[in-house]
């Protein structure tokens, strides 16, 4: 792009207008350098959008803002422009008027000004260009403006103000993302026909995700930890997506309820946090949502933009790419925020404290969370087969003493999806997390469980936790935490409910298993029908916010109890 | 037991280190990937006997295990008679390694460094045998050749020699329409949507998965050997022209690539397949989809070439072209293509 207007040209039309030659032109402007000392200090500012001209740059563009409603240093500011930039919306905006097109200050994007090009002065001498460092530094000009209108009518107006515009731009920025990205599909179908190209293009899309994720690092690095960036990158892959849509359960559940559901969706601005391939905003634009807004921080994002684009529905969804609690939406409200934010044991992965950032931030007062509500579950384990399978091995191998491998196999939740006949006595379900109201003070909490074992008991193995997931039509739907999914599935009229538990098909969540360490545990008895109890925490491990600790205490009713901590991470 | 400093000065070292580097040390210090590796008895079985039958070899000698892991090759031939053995590490997995090597009485033997290779300094200026476990999938996928050949180069005495010191991979046709449906397919139509940007980059990521002996329709072919005692990394980006015959008549949706082990030092040399016609591995084999559906008939032949580089910024994922001819009498069946292929 630099290249287009190679520094010859430039060169040649600027000594046509001077009619000597470059080096000539640089001496005559130093000449009349010396000149302009002697002789007369004003300077005459030619206006941007028309003839008239001003003693100083200032009074010009408070002249264009006035008539034209063209302010410059609300564009410099808005879009950062430095020296150069500016040099280039001056001569962008003037080679506009001079072809008798009109210009629009709030349609001026970076995009326009990134032609090296502009850097050729349109007029000759232009004096604005000169005065550019007697203009109002940056942020000079906010706080008049705020002071103004604070003085009249309190902060609010100016800021609600500003906020709208960075909306409208953002708008329009992904409007030319959208554009552009049709237009690289386009062209890239012409080159998949072509195998000759096929190798710059691996070249160039190498180049473009090494730039990618160049500034990924950069951001990584500005926002501190450097889990988050793992975080997003783990999802730019396809296998994460392919499991997640195969996973019939899950992906199912989502589309019933949503196509099952069409009167709450049509006409409707619903919000896809952690939008992934797309597949959810799909579902709503399919099920007549008006305008659907999809948002995800991973590089799949670029991947959801094709297939949206290749479904048809780019009319109606919009793709952003970030963080939920740094982009600015297109919208102040939202009727239905839609999210598959779950994570192993339900919290693991912490995505869910930004979908209630969301819903406290956009949500209507009275919109709707889909899911509406999950609960989470506790079981004991029995499974003697898996336990001597698993950590008999490190005891000897190849003839070596390995127990040291051993520490983490107790420590750590593995994540398994465990025969039914393991679970050898009923579950509680130990927390529900009414998605409507809950709060991120309610993700870390301590429970009471209990558990009246079976006959599938011959020792006490360990624990199995999962969770269930609710689509509720209504937001005022209260579900008790011992109502498991299927019970209230089927409860009179159908409705869309499902579980990871040990009970049903698996999903890609499987289980989490807390296998106790007998080493440590104190050995207790346990018998068919008896009861045992104990506590169950859920936190969040120091230096690890996507990580979770879960620590389970047990015991036999009226008995001591001990406990155990597990980390997931 | 390892110190807590010296855990957490390592993990600080780690965390200096590029996001790619420290995705591939970080997930090596996991203990599901050594229980996977250590349970798989062919490899693990193979380096036992190729070391422990060769006492005369080890005997009194000094020995480098790079990338020791959990420290099983050390003490393999820490027990075939070793003089002294240096494990070098770069994953925290090293701590547990020296714990290991402590109960099972070899820490006079063994010694565990965590580090780069090229960054640590060992307590031997020279030594007699390299060991060890550097393959990756596709043999070359986040391999640790490159640390082997290093090493090679500045430690191993003029006669010392390399355990395992030859790879093969090999390459055949296989018949797989109804994986091949799952796995590209599926992308067609996602729940009534059109997926196809996600089928291209499936098509363009090779499968690691295991293939049966019976998929395969052709003879196999080698495409590249690697001397350990002569090669360097400018070997591993490579271009091979081959020609892979068909058995029978069949389809081919893809191509298949697997690698041989060879320790020729051995009394006996020992060597292990990682090929769908013996018995499983960890590293399975790797599947690479072609863009078409090959009608092949017996004795015809596919011309072929692959081409391998590693990837200019990541070098431990792989850029790899296959292209593909197949001239027949039969207009209909004609085929010609080229993909590609990135293994990151």
């Amino acid at each position: 792009m630099v290249e287009a207007y190679p520094p010859s040209e430039s060169s040649a039309s600027s000594s046509n207008n001077s009619e000597n030659g470059r080096d000539d032109a640089w001496l005559q402007a130093d000449q009349d350098d010396g000149d302009d000392f002697g002789e007369q200090e004003t300077v005459q500012v030619i206006s941007l959008l028309d003839d008239k001209v001003f003693d100083d740059a200032v009074a010009m563009i408070k002249y264009c803002k006035d008539k034209y409603r063209f302010d410059f240093l609300a564009i410099r500011d808005n879009l950062g422009l430095d020296f150069y930039g500016q040099v280039k919306l001056i001569n962008y905006v003037r080679q506009n008027v001079h072809e008798g097109r009109e210009v629009k200050g709030e349609s001026i994007t970076a995009k326009d000004l990134e032609d090296d090009g502009l850097l050729k002065p349109v007029l000759e001498d232009d004096a604005l260009i000169l005065c550019l460092d007697e203009l109002p530094a940056p942020g000079a000009q906010e706080k008049k403006d705020g002071k103004a209108v604070a003085g009249a009518d309190g902060e609010a107006p100016a800021v609600d103000q500003l906020l709208q515009k960075n909306a409208q731009l953002q708008e329009e920025l992904e409007r030319l993302a959208q554009q552009f990205n049709n237009y690289r599909l386009a062209v890239q179908k012409t080159l998949d026909e072509r195998w000759g190209e096929d190798d710059t293009k691996a070249a160039e899309s190498s180049k473009a995700k090494g730039a990618v994720s160049g500034d990924e690092g950069e951001e990584g690095k500005k926002k501190g930890p450097e889990e988050a960036t793992w975080y997003f990158e783990s999802y730019a892959h396809n296998d994460i997506h392919e499991t997640m849509l195969k996973d019939t359960i899950r992906t199912e559940a989502y589309r019933d309820f949503i196509y099952n559901n069409k009167n709450l969706f049509a006409g409707k601005t619903v919000l896809d946090i952690g939008c992934g391939t797309g597949i959810l905003s799909m579902f709503c634009a399919k099920a007549g949502a008006a305008r659907v807004l999809a948002v995800d921080n991973s590089n799949i994002l670029d991947k959801a933009r094709e297939n949206i684009f290749n479904n048809g529905l780019d009319g109606v969804i919009t793709c952003i790419k970030g963080k939920i609690e740094e982009v600015t939406l297109p919208v102040d409200k939202v009727d239905i925020i839609v999210s598959e934010w779950m994570g192993y044991c339900l919290l693991y992965e912490a995505m869910l404290p930004s979908v209630l950032f969301a819903r406290d931030r956009y949500l209507k007062p009275d919109g709707l969370l889909v899911p509406s509500h999950t609960s989470m579950w506790i079981a004991p384990v029995s499974d003697e087969e898996y336990v001597t399978e698993n950590m008999s091995f490190w005891r000897d191998v190849y003839g070596f003493d390995m127990k040291a491998m051993q520490e983490g196999t107790y420590t750590n939740a593995r994540i398994e999806h465990m025969p039914t006949d393991a679970v050898c006595g009923t579950g509680t379900g130990f927390r529900m997390l009414d998605l409507h109201t809950c709060t991120p003070e309610d993700l870390v909490f301590t429970e009471k469980w209990q558990t009246t074992l079976s006959d599938k008991v011959e020792s006490l193995d360990g624990f199995l936790v999962w969770f269930d997931t609710f689509f509720a039509e209504d937001r005022n739907e209260k579900i008790d935490a011992s109502l498991t999914w299927k019970e209230w599935a089927d409860a009179g009229r159908e409705r869309v409910a499902f579980t990871t538990g040990p009970f049903f098909k698996q999903t890609h969540w499987k289980q989490g298993l807390l296998l106790v360490d007998k080493s440590k545990a104190k050995d207790i008895k346990v018998t068919p029908g008896q009861k045992l109890s104990g506590e169950i925490q859920y936190a969040i491990p120091e230096g690890h916010h996507r990580g979770l600790n879960i620590k389970v205490t047990w015991g036999a009713e009226g008995e001591e109890k001990q406990s155990q901590m597990w980390l997931c991470h | 037991m390892a110190g807590a400093m010296d855990i957490e000065a390592a993990e600080t070292r780690l965390k200096q280190l590029d996001h790619s580097e420290q995705h591939y040390f970080n997930s090596y210090n996991h203990h599901g990937i050594h229980e996977e590796m250590l349970k798989d008895e062919v490899r693990t079985r193979s380096y036992m006997r190729s070391i422990i039958d060769n006492k005369h070899i080890f005997k009194d000698k000094v020995v480098l295990d790079v990338g020791c892991g959990t420290g099983i090759l050390s003490m393999f031939a820490a027990k075939a008679g070793a003089k002294h053995v240096i494990g070098v590490d770069m994953s925290t997995i090293i701590f547990k390694a020296r714990e290991i090597v402590e109960v099972n009485g070899f820490s006079d033997k063994i010694t565990l460094i965590q580090g780069k290779m090229e960054e640590i300094e060992l307590p031997f200026e020279k030594v007699d045998i390299i060991i060890s476990e550097w393959m990756g999938y596709f043999l070359l996928y986040e391999s640790m050749l490159d640390t082997v050949l290093y090493a090679r180069d500045k430690y191993l005495n003029k006669d010392g020699l390399i355990f395992p010191d030859k790879a093969t991979i090999f390459v055949a046709g296989i018949e797989d329409g109804d994986y091949k449906e799952d796995k590209i397919g599926f992308w067609d139509n996602v729940y009534g949507f059109d997926y196809s940007p996600l089928k291209a980059t499936a098509l363009s990521e090779p499968l690691v998965d295991t293939v049966e002996m019976k998929a395969v329709v052709t003879d196999p072919t080698a495409v590249l050997t690697l001397d350990l005692y002569t090669c360097t990394t400018a070997d591993l980006a490579f271009s091979c022209p081959f020609d892979l015959r068909a058995q029978r008549d069949d389809y081919i949706h893809a191509l298949v690539a697997w690698f041989d082990i060879d320790f020729t030092a051995c009394h006996k040399p020992i060597r292990f397949s990682t090929g769908p016609h013996t018995k499983y591995t960890h590293w399975k084999q790797t599947v690479f989809y072609l863009q078409d559906v090959l009608m092949v008939k017996s004795g015809e032949k596919i011309e072929c070439s692959l081409h391998n580089r590693p990837n200019e910024k990541n070098k431990r994922d792989l850029d790899i072209k296959i292209e593909y001819r197949l001239d027949t009498p039969d207009p209909n069946r004609q085929a010609e293509g080229t993909c590609l292929y990135k293994m990151c």
